[in-house]
């Protein structure tokens, strides 16, 4: 009975193949709101009912986290739709979360490592849909040049990237850390391998949309407000990765 | 907070407040704005040598903490020293760039991603504590990325900068790893500590009950040789020329020799290390071999270049792992300086070639056309004994008059063993210059060599009493480095015979004058070389294979 609870939650905190629920919801959800409301929210559930369920994670759900986070992380590098990409990224680090829960970290730090995941997926969902919306898909590889085409619009997606594959100094780098650092050893060396495929897929990523010429043609760049915006959530995410390194590490 | 410690914040804050104002200033000073950028490189620069100026002076060592888990810097001799030739490179480099860059598009952009890089750079040297370093070590991967691929037009120099990126993620993780383990053997994050308490228990075992100080040691030794371009990990080197010439400075001349820094920080871990120095001895060796073959069979001058900074980094690391840690990052040093120079002139070689391509002309040409004598020939068995014999001479009494108990560390022979090799080679190059007068050649080589080596053992000498001023630390590193005394005598022995017998040959040869055409095995061996192994196509076929295998599961599993 305990163990059917844990697969519940593995809906949650995606354990493969019940994390294709998460995966197919999000590609079929076209709401914008409700897709930042899904990415924010979805972890948290499972953190929750993990958190209100009795019995002790057992040590093969750690493997099949890990195998999990492992396979949408592998997926992630031939993945060329941004929105899909994105929902494989936050399959991949929430599945994650069972290495930290399975350790007995509180369930306030779990909760902020999911939201250090959940924030900067949600900048890149805005990102892909702004990408549709000028080219009508948000696609890798298929147009190219955003660097100097729409140089604001760029800087802001490089560093969002940056910050959802767990770059220094942002919350997810310190989320990557901690998880580690209560691993087995094992795991951790699994673990070390994913983050490896993340920057591998990042670099895919960035490089299918920001390299090459520029063509001629009018295209809107993100207003000063709004990249002063993103700029603001950015350096809030920053500054709460110090914060809950400081105090926790 | 004192003044060193004020000093020690402050010269990694500069570059970084210099990249935040030429960021928001960038859009009204226009062009103007690296003057902010080299004003803040000249501060740093000047607050280094003050810092080093302080060691000199001789300041304790010390750690600024900032009252967190993380966040804290050294000072010491290593990290002033290390801070003084970043600050120095980084600023030759921007005075370079004003004007190189100047027609570039994304000029802002790229000093402020070169401010960055100093100052993550800066941080790495000074690090007291596991997350600041990792945290460093990390930022350096991803802003070198972003500065090769400065030109974001090209994708070829995008291409090239995902193999460097890769490679040093690739490397990050077991300094990661590293990190980890010793948190979960000391309960701390600070390197002080960790010194301290390695030096208390040197038997300290971990998981699996494995020696701590190896399993730590192997970890950082595989990250320094991600970082340093050991071999299999160097294909990055040689083909990131298509960034911009002050960045493949900067990276050639500091960032590369990362490897040797990161393992002389940890020298009060490998000093306890049974067998990991043996290791890094090989892969240095077995790189800085391959990484010369392969200078020498390149056509294009660019991954020449490329592959004589890998022989280099081989040949640093190789020094760490016969336990000479200081000679290392005096190597480092020399070796920044030098190929700085080499990649920040080559605009005005590549000028200079434009007026005379450089290519020797040949004996009947210079005899017929510029009336000049043919060279004269020494016999090659004299010529070949005066090669042999004279640089081990002025290498033994140099090395003899700073350090008379010399022969009690293998690693200082096998230094000596490599001054001699190339002390020799040197001489076997004048065999075969074109001079009127050779004894005259002979001679003033003979003398440079000699002013060469007495200047080096005395610098190394000097940087061996500054970075590890305890002699007992010194023999540690040196012991945990050796290997059983007959063995050693057999490697060593054996090694010299394959070494004089390829000279002879190569005499012979000459005198010869060339003889038979080389056969069909060594035609195959140079196209091997020449290819670069293929190590370049198997990395290739498997990232594909790879890539195809990803996109195959997203087929299967298309709905989630």
């Amino acid at each position: 009975m305990a163990d059917l609870g844990f697969m519940f939650i593995g809906l949650f905190l995606p354990l493969f193949p019940f994390s294709m629920v998460f995966n197919a919801v999000l590609a079929r959800t076209s709401q914008p709101l409700l897709r930042w409301v899904l990415l924010l929210a979805w972890p948290q559930i499972g953190l929750w009912t993990l958190s209100a369920h009795a019995g002790a994670i057992p040590s093969w759900l750690v493997i099949w986290a890990l195998a999990t986070s492992l396979l949408y992380a592998f997926r992630l590098l031939a993945m060329r739709e941004m929105g899909r990409w994105t929902g494989f990224l936050a399959t991949s680090a929430w599945a994650l979360l069972w290495l930290p829960s399975y350790a007995g970290l509180p369930a306030s730090q779990l909760w902020s490592f999911a939201a250090g995941f959940s924030v900067p997926l949600v900048f890149l969902t805005l990102l892909a849909q702004e990408l549709e919306r000028q080219y009508g898909a948000a696609y890798t590889g298929l147009y190219g040049g955003l660097a100097r085409r729409i140089p604001r619009f760029a800087g802001v997606l490089v560093i969002s990237v940056l910050a959802a594959t767990a770059t220094p100094l942002f919350p997810t780098f310190f989320a990557m850390l901690h998880s580690l650092i209560v691993s087995q050893p094992l795991p951790a060396v699994g673990l070390a391998g994913i983050w490896l495929i993340w920057s591998w897929a990042a670099a895919r990523l960035l490089q299918g949309l920001i390299v090459g010429p520029a063509e001629p043609r009018p295209e809107l760049d993100l207003g000063i407000g709004t990249t002063w915006g993103y700029a603001a959530g950015l350096v809030g995410l920053l500054v709460a990765g110090l914060i809950l390194s400081g105090s926790r590490l | 907070m004192n003044i060193v410690h004020q000093l020690v914040i402050i010269l990694p804050s500069l570059p970084l407040v210099s990249a935040l104002l030429t960021h928001l200033l960038g859009g009204t000073l226009g062009r103007r704005v690296s003057r902010i950028s080299v004003a803040g490189g000249v501060a740093s620069f000047l607050v280094a040598a003050i810092l080093l100026g302080l060691v000199l002076s001789g300041r304790e060592v010390s750690h600024v903490a900032a009252g967190t888990s993380w966040g804290s810097l050294l000072f010491d001799p290593l990290s002033v020293l290390m801070g003084l030739l970043i600050a120095g490179i980084s600023l030759l480099v921007r005075v370079y760039s004003v004007r190189y860059m100047a027609e570039e598009a994304g000029y802002g952009r790229f000093f402020v991603l070169l401010d960055l890089m100093t100052a993550a750079l800066l941080i790495m040297v000074a690090a007291g504590d596991l997350i600041t370093l990792l945290i460093a070590w990390h930022l350096i991967g991803v802003l070198l990325y972003f500065l090769l691929g400065q030109d974001t037009r090209s994708k070829s120099a995008y291409r090239y900068s995902f193999w460097t990126f890769i490679t040093y993620r690739f490397g990050d993780l077991p300094l990661v790893l590293a990190a980890a383990v010793l948190f979960h053997t000391f309960h701390t994050w600070s390197l002080p500590e960790i010194f301290a308490a390695v030096a208390a228990d040197p038997d300290t075992t971990t998981f699996f009950d494995l020696p701590v100080y190896e399993v730590v040691g192997a970890l950082i030794a595989m990250s320094a040789f991600a970082r340093s371009a050991q071999f299999l990990l160097h294909t990055w080197l040689p083909y990131t020329m298509d960034g911009p010439t002050p960045v493949s400075a900067l990276m050639h001349a500091g960032i590369v020799n990362a490897g040797g820094f990161l393992i002389n920080r940890f020298a009060p871990v490998f000093a306890y290390t049974d067998n990991v120095l043996h290791w890094v001895f090989i892969v240095g060796v077995f790189t800085a071999v391959i990484g010369s073959v392969l200078m020498l069979s390149q056509h294009d001058i660019k991954k020449s270049l490329g592959y004589s900074t890998m022989g280099q980094m081989g040949f640093m690391i190789m020094e760490c792992g016969v336990g000479a840690f200081s000679l290392a990052i005096f190597h480092l040093i020399a070796h920044g300086l030098f190929k700085g120079t080499l990649f920040l002139s080559a605009g005005g070689i590549i000028g200079e070639a434009r007026h005379d391509d450089g290519v020797p002309k040949d004996d009947l040409y210079t005899f017929i056309i510029e009336r000049r004598p043919a060279r004269n020939r020494q016999p090659w068995l004299l010529m070949a004994g005066i090669t042999l014999a004279i640089p081990v001479l002025v290498l033994l009494l140099s090395h003899l008059l700073v350090a008379p108990n010399l022969f009690q560390k293998q690693g200082a022979i096998i230094l000596l063993f490599f001054g001699w090799v190339t002390g020799a080679q040197l001489l076997f190059a004048t065999y075969n210059m074109r001079s009127e007068n050779p004894w005259r050649l002979v001679a003033l080589i003979v003398f440079s060599f000699t002013i060469v080596v007495i200047g080096y053992t005395l610098i190394s000498h000097a940087f061996d009493v500054f970075l590890y001023p305890d002699p007992d630390f010194g023999t540690r590193l040196y012991k945990a480095a050796g290997i059983d005394f007959g063995w050693f005598v057999i490697l060593v022995v054996f090694a010299s015979a394959v070494i004089v017998l390829g000279w002879l040959r190569a005499y012979y040869t000459e005198r010869s004058q060339g003889g038979r055409s080389p056969s069909h095995w060594w035609r195959n061996f140079y196209v091997l070389v020449w290819r670069e192994f293929h190590i370049l196509d198997i990395y290739t076929g498997l990232t594909r294979s790879l890539l195809a295998a990803s996109a195959r599961v997203n087929v299967w599993l298309r709905w989630g």
